[in-house]
């Protein structure tokens, strides 16, 4: 079968999601890596290339990462090729001129096994397929966007005022996240610290987001992001189902609360009942310690 | 301005989901039905439109099984002005609905059309984009916010880093995923008033629409799987001996750090 691998790049690299499916799209058939050439995402012109080379290169199966691009690449690709789209996988088999994927559904309260009859795209969550180690950055042919609609333009960026200077969250391999536990935005910078000695993205609980603390980007939850990191630290944050549904997936989650019947214990790894601005700096300190070896 | 708004029954997101015995749908018994949230912003956004400049028009369209009546009935008592339900089977494929929305849009001849960046039960985002297609009209996706000046609206879209702010010149398809406010509550008055309203029904046969294969087909449904059993540490004024417990673990047991 042949497999179109759209990938994204960052800065002239190509994203580790992209990374990720190009390993792992060896094992459905002849693969093809395309980008296109731009600096930032055109919906229209963007699609319209990512379609007609996919329909060119007889492609049965276009995967890209689920990232907010690529997500909204593929389901107007799909749109205008007329072939099935299933968004934001967790997994995928091929069978028979079909594809199978698993795909989180209700926000992640339901775990779906759906039939996606091929031609068509699959979009793949980022972390969903492990990297492995010393894979060779995959060879990236560079396509030519299409042509823009005239009536719509991107006339700038605003950068937002955290924005930029970390992680993406929905790529993180660590998160620390907080919510109301925390009191005040002028405690983040515990939150920012801890997060910096693992190397982490922050993110934030809705409450958080919606009370102004912290930016809207940063909201892990249903109507927020949802992520599955190597390890989700949660600050304050009681567990609202929908919180939990952003998250649950994570492999390896830290809890404190000072609550000990917190609903965010009961999925938990490791869970720390207390005082949270006792424990965070010295939490800090202690990762510190173990990263540097000591 | 004409602005419709397309929206979508959930099961409402405060509620646990349960599999069905049939393991392939979800069991909608006691299930209280809601306006899938990110349709909700989309209301939002368009009522605020309305809020500042009383000519603006909004519609509710909604195309799924009659109990989406109730949707449509709640957003029209948020204070959207007239709505229309498509009855069409639930398991529609998405690109089956973006072109019953493309044929009520093409009689409503609205200047923008919002939808939720995604419902919450499928959590596809495919309708909106493939609405736009068949219309043959641009989308923006990721939207938090609307404001028009002049010929063209200023779409601001949420990336990482911050937002990349499009012009439009209408008509523009709108993906929400935030308003700046929460959507509001209805009023009693807009309660009375909606009830009162007429809601046309059609089917997607009367709007030409024949569904197509290319749709996904749902196997298996499954919760997740249980997590828990973990190892609970207790302050108990060791801060320093607890984090460092906690750091070991991370470092030797789970090899995340």
């Amino acid at each position: 079968m042949r497999v179109l691998v759209v990938a994204e790049k960052s800065g002239g690299q190509v994203r580790r999601v992209s990374q990720e499916i190009a390993a792992k799209a060896a094992s459905f058939g002849d693969v093809d890596v395309i980008a296109v050439r731009g600096e930032r995402y055109s919906p229209i012109a963007w699609s319209t290339a990512v379609a007609e080379k996919a329909k060119a290169s007889g492609a049965q199966l276009v995967l890209i990462g689920a990232t907010i691009n690529g997500r909204d690449l593929a389901a107007r690709a799909a749109a205008k090729l007329g072939w099935a789209y299933a968004a934001d996988c967790t997994d995928l088999v091929t069978k028979e001129g079909a594809a199978e994927a698993k795909r989180p559904m209700y926000a992640g309260k339901i775990h779906a096994t759906v039939r996606v009859p091929l031609p068509g795209f699959v979009s793949i969550r980022p972390g969903a397929w492990t990297l492995p180690v010393g894979a060779a950055a995959p060879g990236v042919a560079d396509i030519e966007p299409g042509p823009e609609d005239p009536r719509l333009r991107l006339d700038r960026f605003e950068a937002a005022p955290t924005g930029g200077k970390r992680v993406s969250l929905a790529e993180a391999r660590t998160i620390v996240s907080a919510g109301r536990g925390m009191k005040g935005p002028e405690h983040w910078k515990l939150v920012e610290e801890l997060a910096d000695a693992l190397g982490a993205a922050t993110g934030a609980s809705r409450a958080v987001t919606d009370a102004g603390w912290r930016p809207n980007e940063e909201q892990v939850g249903q109507t927020g992001k949802t992520v599955t990191p190597d390890l989700y630290v949660a600050l304050g944050i009681s567990g609202a189902i929908q919180h939990l549904a952003g998250m649950t997936s994570s492999k390896v989650i830290v809890a404190v609360n000072k609550d000990p019947d917190a609903d965010i214990f009961k999925i938990a790894d490791y869970g720390v009942v207390g005082d949270l601005f006792e424990f965070v700096p010295a939490f800090t300190e202690a990762v510190r310690k173990v990263k540097a070896g000591g | 301005m004409r602005i419709l708004v397309c929206v979508k029954q959930v099961p409402d997101s405060t509620v646990k989901v349960k599999v069905a015995g049939d393991r392939r749908s979800i069991a909608t018994e006691g299930v209280t039905w809601s306006i899938s949230p990110y349709d909700e912003y989309a209301i939002e956004l368009a009522l605020e439109r309305k809020d500042a400049d009383g000519s603006t028009v909004v519609s509710v369209v909604t195309v799924g099984p009659a109990r989406s009546r109730d949707a449509l009935r709640q957003a029209l008592a948020m204070g959207c002005d007239d709505a229309t339900l498509v009855t069409a089977p639930e398991d529609l494929g998405g690109l089956d609905v973006a072109k019953a929305l493309a044929a009520v849009a093409k009689e409503l001849k609205p200047d923008v059309v919002l939808c939720g960046k995604q419902a919450s039960d499928d959590d596809q985002g495919l309708v909106g984009p493939a609405l736009a297609e068949a219309l043959g009209w641009p989308h923006v996706g990721m939207l938090t916010k609307a404001v028009p000046g002049g010929d063209a609206i200023e779409l601001w879209r949420e990336v990482e880093g911050g937002h990349e702010v499009w012009k439009a010149t209408p008509p523009v398809v709108g993906l929400v995923h935030k308003s700046e406010k929460e959507p509001r509550y209805p009023s009693l008055p807009g309660i009375m008033k909606a009830k009162k309203k007429e809601i046309p029904e059609k089917t997607i046969e009367s709007l030409g629409v024949a569904p197509i294969a290319q749709r996904l087909e749902v196997l298996l449904m499954e919760p997740p799987p249980q997590r828990g059993g973990g190892k609970i540490f207790k302050l108990d004024g060791d801060a320093k001996g607890v984090a460092e417990q906690v750091a070991k673990a991370l470092h030797e047991e789970a090899k995340v750090i």
